[in-house]
């Protein structure tokens, strides 16, 4: 019996012996989920042609993570999910009308250059979508601004591409009646694949802070910040309410603060960094809208914000449990003391 | 409005405390290891071919931070010899062999009235019982008392049970209402305050009820019940939630005016006092997907976790690892010859059902962690520079905080070893601090020659 005993060899795992069933698959899948509904509206607005482009940015950004890995010789990663939500959110931010081929040059960038050569999941220090629509709009700008018309506006214009309200809220020339808020709020408005809908977007967007795939820290204060400072200053020929109503509705802020700004990798993961983050996001946006050469500034902005997120999070270092203000001045004044005993 | 702290995870949770206590037969053969607390080792009392009887105190030492080990059952002693210790190592152990008769010895009797309102005699006889931190800590309960007196003026007494899978402090509450009060009482005696909290998580809703229609305050006891999460019963936490006070980094909980002790000590106390029965044995939670079932068994000392496992219907699947304690901050023991101990409180069989290992883990910086940390750290940055073997950057994240609850780890999608990591660097700290100190002592000492 001894002996039998002696021949079972138990494993030593380390603590905790139980963990959450939530992995990074799970949450990448919830992302997808989320995605849905604003995917949903475009093929209402726009039938199967964006499709083409999601499919087409989806399967480029899985093969070039695939394909990379494998050359470095490195362990495969294509079923974590990440370099589908890469493509997805890639594919988001483009015109529904634009060529197959055009999502294939901005994931290679977005997985090749901004993820994967600075070591892959996690460690990349730019959101690789935001990068990869950034590299886009310098390299194919006429693409990339051409904004076809929307079925729920047909004969609106003539023509078969039309302007963005953001080009009539910050241009010269005064809202048309069709873009009322309620057609920006459903989705009857020109735009990229995934920022036609705000409502499509906020489901997905509650959705995810529901499931805690994300905090509601950035979303809430990036928004906020946008709505505040529009709401200030005003403009567009119209009353500050509607003009920050408008802001808020068109463009891509609403698709940008839910799901790029939130990019775990590239945001703070301490929770005021992430509250400062949202706003940093916020005032860039507002910055480059009034006064930039671009209509639409959130990927920027949150580019930017990305770069700062490493300082972000040093400077919000928190205290552990059980140190008082008391102990930190004191701790403080000890410091200083001893400078000047130094000295 | 149940009290909490910041922070913690809700596990699956798996407990059974539906299950009745079931008595384990005592093995053939005890192994009672001569350390079953923090601080200094028992010298055995007997040597081979002694007799023992059942309660016999067969090892002591008499420095103050110890605790005697007992005979749990009566029979013959066949070694005394280094045995596999549950946590690892060889620890000098007294084997009994067990002639089923289960005599009892007499050397202890209950305390008389007037001994109960005494606390030093309570405190005298806690010692002499053996009773330790038996929620896990295992750190002796007399001399924590003393410790804390005319320092503490809020007792709190543990019976949050935040581990999954764990049922002993339920059902000690569920069947020994009235024992587990007075033994309470006892302790609040024995500290010199005037009232108890008994800190309860809100799954426990029916003992709640329970105590609260014995009139707990009689017995100088307020019952306090507790949100639901983990590690609702870890000690900094539990002050916080019944006072408000937040222990200091590094600090003890009396460092606060707060001292924390487990429901089964409490239990234990009331057996040593008012029964004269040391601790021989304690309710032990076994379960994990090896058993058909789990059982909640009554459990002598010296009870080798294979002969555990064979009285609990055996495996019905293939074993991994078996776990000494809860899921959470339980450790592996590596060998089914090692005993039971004092501060069991459950005894797990798992198999890879239960695993979630990952061979290439990943952080994607979600930040999840640092939003369970109770104690508000920071353990993606600390795994960041422990990767690294930046120590001085982990001391300024104060790893020296982190007291292993495994909440980050737990709540990681990522599978990251994130406790593992700060337990080793917490040991590497230590190290690095015990060398320094030696170095300095050494240098100190090379002056005063010349």
């Amino acid at each position: 019996m001894s002996e039998q005993k002696e021949r079972i060899i138990l494993d030593v795992a380390y603590q905790p012996q139980v963990r959450t069933s939530r992995d990074t698959r799970s949450l990448m899948l919830n992302v997808i989920i989320a995605l849905t509904p604003a995917i949903a509206v475009s093929v209402w607005q726009f039938g199967l042609t964006p499709l083409v482009v999601l499919a087409s940015s989806v399967c480029s950004a899985v093969f070039f993570e695939w394909a990379y890995r494998r050359l470095m010789k490195k362990s495969t990663t294509i079923d974590d999910l990440s370099a589908v939500i890469t493509g997805l959110l890639l594919a988001m931010t483009l015109p529904p009308t634009a060529p197959w081929w055009l999502p294939i040059i901005g994931t290679f960038f977005a997985i090749v250059v901004v993820k994967q050569l600075y070591g892959g999941l996690g460690k990349n220090f730019l959101n690789p979508a935001m990068a990869g629509r950034a590299f886009l709009l310098a390299s194919y700008a006429t693409i990339m601004g051409n904004y076809s018309i929307p079925r729920g506006l047909t004969g609106a214009v003539d023509g078969i591409t039309m302007a963005t309200p953001l080009n009539y809220l910050y241009g010269s020339d005064p809202m048309p009646a069709y873009f009322t808020l309620k057609n920006l709020f459903l989705g009857y408005m020109p735009g990229a694949i995934g920022e036609l809908s705000t409502l499509a977007i906020l489901i997905g967007g509650v959705w995810l802070i529901a499931r805690k795939v994300i905090s509601w820290r950035i979303p809430v204060s990036f928004i906020g910040t946008v709505a505040l400072l529009t709401l200030i200053f005003g403009g567009g020929g119209m009353g500050h309410a509607d003009f920050m109503l408008y802001n808020l509705l068109s463009g891509g802020l609403m698709l940008c603060a839910f799901f790029m700004a939130t990019d775990y990798a590239t945001s703070p993961v301490t929770l005021n960094g992430q509250l400062l983050f949202g706003f940093g996001c916020g005032v860039i946006t507002v910055l480059i809208r009034y006064f930039g050469g671009y209509a639409e500034g959130v990927s920027y902005a949150v580019l930017i914000m990305n770069l700062c997120t490493w300082a972000i999070d040093k400077a919000f270092h928190r205290h552990q449990f059980g140190v008082t203000k008391e102990d930190l001045d004191a701790q403080k004044a000890a410091a200083k003391a001893a400078k000047e005993a130094a000295k | 409005m149940s009290q909490t702290f910041k922070g913690g995870v809700h596990p699956d949770y798996m407990k059974a405390p539906e299950i009745p206590v079931t008595v384990i037969t005592p093995p053939p053969q005890v192994v009672i290891p001569m350390i079953q607390h923090i601080g200094a080792p028992c010298q055995p009392l007997v040597k081979k071919g002694d007799k023992v009887t059942m309660g016999q105190k067969i090892g002591e030492n008499p420095a103050p931070v110890s605790a005697p080990v007992h005979a749990s059952v009566s029979g013959t002693v066949v070694a005394v010899e280094p045995r596999p210790h549950p946590l690892g190592d060889m620890i000098l152990s007294v084997v009994i062999e067990n002639d089923g008769l289960d005599t009892p010895c007499t050397d202890m009797a209950p305390l008389t009235d007037e001994q109960l309102r005494d606390p030093e005699a309570i405190l005298d006889r806690i010692r002499e019982a053996g009773v330790v931190g038996m929620g896990g800590a295992m750190f002796p309960t007399a001399f924590k008392i003393r410790g804390g007196l005319n320092k503490v003026d809020k007792l709190i007494i543990n019976g949050a049970e935040c581990e999954p899978y764990l049922n002993g402090d339920h059902l000690t509450m569920l069947n020994y209402p009235e024992q587990l009060l007075k033994g309470i009482e006892l302790v609040r005696i024995a500290s010199g305050v005037e009232t108890a909290y008994y800190g309860i998580e809100e799954n426990k809703r029916d003992a709640i009820d329970l105590l609260n229609s014995l009139h707990p305050e009689q017995y100088g006891i307020q019952i306090v019940p507790e949100q639901v999460k983990y590690p609702q019963g870890a000690e900094k936490m539990q002050v916080f939630a019944v006072t408000g006070r937040r222990v200091k980094p590094g600090g003890l909980p009396s460092g606060v005016g707060a001292n924390v002790i487990s429901t089964r000590t409490c239990y234990a106390v009331y057996q040593a006092c008012c029964e004269g029965r040391p601790v021989i044995d304690r309710i032990v939670s076994v379960g994990g997907s090896a058993l058909a079932a789990p059982v909640n068994g009554l459990t002598r000392v010296g009870t080798p976790l294979g002969y555990l496992a064979e009285q609990c219907g055996g495996f019905v699947k293939e074993l991994r690892k078996v776990v000494l304690g809860g899921p959470m901050m339980g450790i592996c023991a590596t060998n089914l010859d090692a005993p039971t101990i004092k501060g069991n409180s459950g005894v797990l069989y798992f198999t890879e059902e239960e695993d979630q290992h990952v061979d290439e883990p990943t952080c994607i910086r979600c930040g999840k962690c640092i939003t369970v940390c109770p104690m508000n750290l920071e353990p993606v940055f600390m795994y960041m520079y422990y990767s690294k073997g930046d120590y001085e950057n982990l001391e300024k994240y104060h790893v020296t905080d982190c007291f292993e609850c495994g909440s980050c780890a737990f709540n990681c999608p990522a599978r990251m070893p994130l406790t593992h990591a700060f337990k080793t660097a917490k040991l590497m700290i230590q190290a690095k601090a015990m060398k320094e100190k030696a170095a300095a002592e050494a240098a100190a000492a090379k002056e005063a020659k010349k």
